[in-house]
């Protein structure tokens, strides 16, 4: 079957109401079929709410064990990797008796920083030895974001925090 | 599958006043304008419902892209943070959407390029219609008007289905800006209807291939 795009609607005309209704009803087709999930814009606005107005980001790059967004399964230890420009930060997640979340971390380059955990309860603060570990015991259960504050005036530091995606713990 | 809406139902409740989609108000683009304004100067509420508002548009690109719900989830995340550093270079509501549409699929891109977790590729790299859960099928495609939209969608090449796609979820005076960022001109959707949808009308006139059941 040939198409009439020569036809009645050339691709120069002007858009009209029949196209408009068109593109409506390919929104709710899609809306339908592929609905963004309901909680993921208060999930962005929790990782946007910082003290900063600029940030470097820090991009999830492996991730081993659960996966990140998949109900949390029993005793199961998950390593996660996230890159910025100027840090590469790797943690290890396990779970506590009481629930609550264990995070072992390294940043390489190794360095002292001082590191926060925001969570939607509160907000924890580490800093990172010479060999660039850090630890946090205890985290609540739920959302979380790591937060890497700027290094002093030295050379490596960009003068932004480093944050990471708000991720599920 | 929970979260299917119907178009009725979709109000963000932090935008009062407004409805979000093509059918754009006039006000929109000074509202939009004051949002980003106090957005760039560090209001959160600001942000909030700048967030709220497109992105429903940038999952579509991500899912267009190929990624999982997982990695979408994660893109749109990286996406939003990243804007905070790039107020300076966006002028605009139309250039703001834009800057958020074509850096979603760039983010999109170097997630599958990293070969983390991707679709199983089937056919194509855009399926016209997703993975659809039990039951989704007599709720989604309910009539013949809709399957008769679905098939005509799916006999549009994957430049065209992506583009409307993306288009259908965008407010109508970023149409061009979008348009042009995703490298769609000339011919494009904006001030005139564009190759894409005088495609999907001829499609659409000339009618089913297969009559429907």
């Amino acid at each position: 079957m040939k198409p009439s795009d020569a036809g009645g609607w050339p691709a120069d005309g002007p858009l009209d109401e029949t196209d408009l209704q068109i593109l409506a009803d390919i929104r709710d087709l899609f809306q339908a079929a592929d609905p963004m999930p309901p909680d993921l814009p208060e999930r962005i606005r929790f990782s946007l709410a910082l003290r900063d107005l600029e940030v470097e980001v820090a991009r999830l790059a492996a991730e081993e064990g659960q996966q990140m967004l998949a109900v949390r399964g029993p005793e199961q230890s998950r390593t996660i990797t996230f890159d910025s420009d100027s840090l590469t930060i790797m943690i290890r997640i396990d779970r506590n008796r009481d629930g609550t979340a264990r995070v072992d971390g390294w940043l390489a380059p190794a360095q002292r920083r001082e590191i926060e955990m925001k969570t939607t309860s509160d907000t924890l603060s580490a800093a990172s030895d010479e060999q660039g570990r850090f630890s946090f015991a205890s985290v609540p259960r739920g959302t979380a974001q790591l937060v890497v504050r700027p290094a002093d005036q030295g050379a490596s530091g960009s003068g932004r925090s480093v944050v990471t995606p708000a991720l599920i713990l | 599958m929970e979260g299917l809406t119907l178009m009725k139902d979709r109000r963000p409740a932090t935008v009062p006043g407004s409805r979000p989609g093509p059918s754009a108000r006039p006000d929109r683009g000074t509202r939009m304008a004051d949002l980003m304004s106090a957005a760039a100067g560090g209001s959160e509420e600001a942000l909030g419902q700048i967030v709220t508002e497109l992105s429903p548009l940038l999952w579509q690109v991500a899912r267009a892209a190929g990624l999982t719900s997982g990695d979408a989830e994660d893109v749109l995340q990286t996406v939003w943070l990243r804007l905070l550093s790039h107020w300076d270079s966006i002028r605009s509501p139309s250039s703001l959407t834009a800057w958020l549409v074509i850096t979603t699929k760039r983010e999109a891109w170097r997630v599958r390029a990293a070969g983390r977790r991707q679709l199983p590729v089937d056919q194509d790299q855009f399926t016209v219609l997703p993975d659809q859960g039990p039951g989704l099928e007599e709720q989604a495609i309910v009539d013949d008007q809709r399957r008769a939209l679905w098939a005509a969608i799916d006999r549009l090449d994957r430049r065209c289905q992506e583009l409307l796609r993306i288009i259908a979820f965008a407010p109508r005076p970023d149409y061009a800006a979008i348009a042009a960022r995703l490298g769609m001109r000339p011919g494009s959707v904006g001030p005139t209807r564009g190759r894409c949808l005088a495609k999907l009308r001829g499609l659409l006139a000339d009618g089913p291939e297969v009559s429907p059941a």
